[in-house]
This record gives structure tokens, sequence and C-alpha cells, in this order.
């Protein structure tokens, strides 16, 4: 059984995604002792500098749903059809993956499908209500997943799961009308089209595992219980990375997974020593 | 192997912790059955008015330069005093034990709880978990150093081991301590008046030892560090049952009672103790 990791990436006026996922790569390779393949779905072109650390770089199939968008989010759901692997762990591009995770895939090799439904922040605290972000979750009384880290396996299920998704995406408005009313969102959240699959399923328990190993470090600004609620966080925090590729945050060494989040947050010293921990 | 106990006593013009130490210490060997030794800049001030009070040893040592410190006595008296209490690191240096508790002057023991740590095969062990007994204040400055930083360890009491880990530990701290406008800025602490503060330089250092992770150097005592604040007042000891009047919510200047049995605490209302200690109830 083949498995890998992969990300979508596309381009905007503001953002490189696909620098993100090249780093985000870089540090696949240099932490994970098993597993380290990854792949990137994307129709922009990939500078021949960083097409050395994807085993593939796959084009968005059919058509490119979230042409003329700027926040690119409605092509995920090819990712099932389009992974090279027979199970697959999907990650966001602005991550770091900082430790060996083999025991995560030991674990989701149990499922089908595992979504990620629960984060800290980067002081270690587990985030138990996030009120701040995910009002439309637990005012609708809906699961919690975070689509920016889960797993499949190709499996029936798991296909028929990610159809109910690319109905939910094309939908997205009436479903958030449907099930997600109060708080509502206007605008098109992968993790609340997740949430919405899971519950047009009814497979809760088959596809979310409290009690898992699966979790990252969420750096929004809002989880970090500060008095700052929106203030960037790399604004009021130290952080760097140290040469071994580890990342200290607030004097705090970061573990596993980090979702960075802030679109600058790459320097290209950043760059630079991830390159070099590859040499 | 040795097991005792150390107590600092650096007394200033307002409150006299050599009597606060021996009222301490007399706990200490009811409790905990060990010997006690103190740590203090007066130890003429002791001959004269405690030496009834046999300690294990007595070690004088030269103070460091006193701050100034502005400190509550209740909640609508307050103080700007003398602070001397920057020498806790030395404490591996001085100490006669091999395995020694280190304790405030105003932790008061009620308990044998903390025996237990000299059972432990654990070279430091502090208390990072606390509660104020108040119930309603948030203690969010006892859980970390600040709210972008380090969790918070309580310097007051801890149990160490003399070992190579253990004196890098305290050489750290003072290094730290040399260091303190630099630590400062590097722990998030913006306040340009902040005084150094042995909590604070123990737990950075802790988080140092760890290698800025939540690693195993230190680990916690056994039970909970429960603690009033200054705005509160002690009113009585009666064997271990101790009463206070607790701070109320949002009446400043009101109290309720409260009273505990059987358990350590850390009184930080140093003057209410020492007004206890001489008899008074504070009421």
């Amino acid at each position: 059984m083949s498995k890998g990791f992969i990300v979508a990436a596309q381009n905007t006026d503001t953002v490189d995604y696909i620098k993100q996922a090249y780093v985000l790569a870089l540090s696949i390779k240099n932490s994970q002792k098993d597993v380290s393949c990854i792949s990137i779905m994307t129709n922009d072109s990939v500078p021949d500098t960083y097409r050395h650390v994807f085993d593939q770089i796959i084009p968005i199939p059919w058509l490119d749903d979230s042409k003329d968008k700027s926040w690119k989010v409605e092509n995920r759901w090819k990712l099932y059809h389009v992974t090279p692997y027979d199970e697959t762990i999907v990650l966001d591009t602005d991550m770091l993956l900082l430790e060996d995770i083999s025991l995560w895939w030991r674990h989701c090799s149990n499922y089908e499908l595992l979504f990620c439904n629960r984060v800290k922040n980067y002081k270690n605290e587990l985030i138990l209500e996030d009120t701040f972000y995910r009002n439309a979750f637990i005012k609708n009384n809906l699961p919690n997943p975070y689509f920016a880290l889960h797993y499949f396996k190709k499996s029936d299920f798991a296909h028929e799961f990610y159809k109910v998704l690319e109905f939910v995406v094309f939908n997205w408005e009436w479903c958030w009308t449907k099930f997600a009313p109060d708080h509502y969102q206007n605008w098109l959240s992968m993790d609340l089209a997740s949430a919405i699959a899971i519950e047009i399923l009814g497979c809760h328990g088959q596809v979310l595992d409290s009690a898992g190993p699966l979790e990252f470090v969420h750096m929004k600004p809002a989880l970090q219980n500060w008095l700052e609620k929106t203030t960037p966080w790399s604004e009021i925090v130290p952080f760097y990375v140290n040469s071994n590729g580890e990342l200290i945050i607030g004097n705090m060494k970061q573990t596993k997974l980090v979702h960075y989040v802030e679109k600058n947050f790459l320097s290209e010293s950043l760059i630079k020593t991830y390159e070099g921990l590859l040499v | 192997m040795t097991n005792g106990a150390v107590i600092f006593a650096l007394n200033n013009h307002d409150i006299d912790y050599i009597k606060l130490a021996v009222y301490s210490a007399k706990r200490v060997n009811k409790f905990l059955d060990l010997p006690v030794t103190l740590i203090t800049d007066k130890k003429d001030w002791f001959d004269k008015y405690y030496s009834d009070y046999k300690f294990d040893k007595i070690i004088e040592i030269q103070s460091d330069p006193y701050t100034k410190r502005n400190i509550n006595d209740g909640a609508i008296s307050s103080k700007l005093i003398d602070w001397k209490n920057t020498n806790r690191h030395k404490v591996f240096d001085l100490t006669p034990y091999d395995k020694t508790l280190v304790l405030d002057a105003d932790y008061i023991v009620n308990s044998s709880i903390l025996k237990t740590a000299f059972l432990v095969d654990q070279e430091f062990q502090i208390y990072k978990h606390s509660y104020d007994i108040s119930g309603w204040r948030n203690s969010y400055e006892f859980t970390r150093i600040n709210p972008y930083s380090v969790p918070f360890y309580w310097a007051t009491c801890f149990v160490f081991e003399k070992s190579i880990f253990t004196q890098s530990f305290f050489h750290l701290v003072e290094y730290i301590k040399s260091n303190w406008e630099y630590f400062k800025i590097l722990y998030n602490i913006n306040s340009k008046n902040h005084l150094f503060r042995n909590d604070h330089a123990f737990s950075m250092a802790i988080n140092v030892m760890n290698g800025k992770t939540e690693g195993e150097f230190a680990t916690n005592l056994p039970g909970k560090m429960y603690f009033c604040r200054d705005t509160d007042i002690l009113i009585d000891i009666d064997d271990t049952k101790m009463t206070f009047l607790l701070q109320k919510e949002k009446h400043l200047g009101e109290y309720f009672v409260s009273q505990t049995s059987n358990l350590d605490v850390h009184v930080m209302n140093k003057m209410s103790l020492s007004r206890v200690l001489d008899g008074g109830s504070n009421v």
C-alpha cells in the first residue's frame, strides 16, 4: 500500500501557495522516517528549483472551479480523485511538519477516512471550543472537522464521502441554509463543507476520533488565549527556526504539525534553513 | 543521604521574616519530621529574639542590594517595602543536605503531604499547579509568566537533590538574574519596571532545562499549591485550621470568611501572618 501526503495549491495575487507547499515538502523530507512522499495538485507553474521535492505534480482535473475566485478552495474535493497513493494525508500548504508522525499513519490505517477534530495553540493549550472562528459549527450542532489535516484510504466509503463533499461544495449556499443557518457564513469553507458532508452521511463515529493522535498547532490569533484577537501572531511573540529545523515560538518548541496561517511567515532565511537540512 | 528543609529569612524594616521562619520551621519539624536550616542576613536578630528555637543550622549570608516593592495588607491597604528576596539560587551551595525542601517563610505547612516528595526518585520537584482559595479570582498570572509565554512555576516551595543537573539549573537562575533585562524581553515581559522575581526566573530556567519543551526536568510536587493573596487577611491559625478574610468580588474592602483544614497554604499577606503569630486576630 503506497502512502503519501497531498496538497492543493493555487497562487493568488497576494500569496505564493506553491512556495508554501515547497517549504512544507522540505519540512516533511526533513522530519519523516517512513512516509516522505508528497504530491501537489496545481495548475500553476512550479519552479524548477522546487520540483525535486514533489513526488508528482498533478494538474487540477476537470475545470478549474476556483477561476476568478479570490480564496481558491473550490477544487479541493478533487484531491481524493487525483491522489497517486492508496493512503493519503491531506494538508494545507501553510503548514510545517516538524516531527515524525509514523504513529499517525499506523493509527489512521484503522480507518477509511479520518479527520482531525482537535487543535491546540503554541502554548500546548487545547482549544476546547473555538467560539471565535467556529460559531457556525457550534450554534448548528455540527461536528468539528479540520480539512487541513485529514486522512483517507482509497475505498468505497471515502469515495462516497467525497462525492457528497463535491455536492456540498457546488451547492454550499443551499447547504449552509439547510444545515448551518445560525451564524451564517457567507463564504465557502472546506471545514464547514466537510462538517455538513459528515452530517448528511451520519458518519461521525467513522470519521472522527477525539482520542486519536491527529492534531495540530493552530496559529490563528484568537486561539492563543491572548487579549489580542486579530493582531498577527508574529507581531506579538518572538519565533525562530533553529539549525535543526525546529520551530520555537514564544520560547516553546513546537511539536508535530504547525499551521502557521500568516502568509508572510516564510522568510528567505527560513527557506534556506530548510533547504540546507536536505543537503 | 541526608534530608532537610531550608528557609530563607531576609528581614526588612516592615516584616520580621525570621519570626515567620521560626514558626514555619516548627511546622516542618512537626508534620514532615525534617531538620530545618535557616538562611538569614540577620543572625544577631535571631540570637536576640528567637534563640529558644533550635534550628539544625543557621547560615548567615550577605543580602543583595534591596529593591522597593509595593505589597498589600488586605484589599485597601498597601505599603512600599524593601525587597531582598533574590538569593534563592544560592541554596544549592548553601544547603547542608543532599535532598532539600526549600520553603518561603510564609508557607505554612499543615499536613505531611510534602513527606512523599522525599520518597520519590526525582531530582527537582516544584509546584506548577496552584489554587487560589478565594475561588473567584483569575489566576492566569500563576498559570504562565504572562499570556504569551512559558508555564509558571512557584519558587515558594520546591524539593531538589544535589546533582550536576540541579547545579546547572541554579547556575542558570543566577545567569538569568544577572541578565534580567535581556531575559525580560526574551520572555515577553514588557513592563520596564518589572522587578526580578524568583518565580519567573525559575520558570524561565525550567523552560531552558527542558529544551523549551514540556520536558521532565521539573516534576510536580505532590498535591497543589494553595495560596491566598496579599489582598486577603489571615485571622487565625488553630493547629491545622487556618481562617481567612478573603477579598470579595466586586466589593472593594469587603471580605468573606473562609477556613482551610489540613491544607498547606502560602500566605502572601505576610503582615497579617506576622500579626497572627503575635497573637492578634487582625479583626
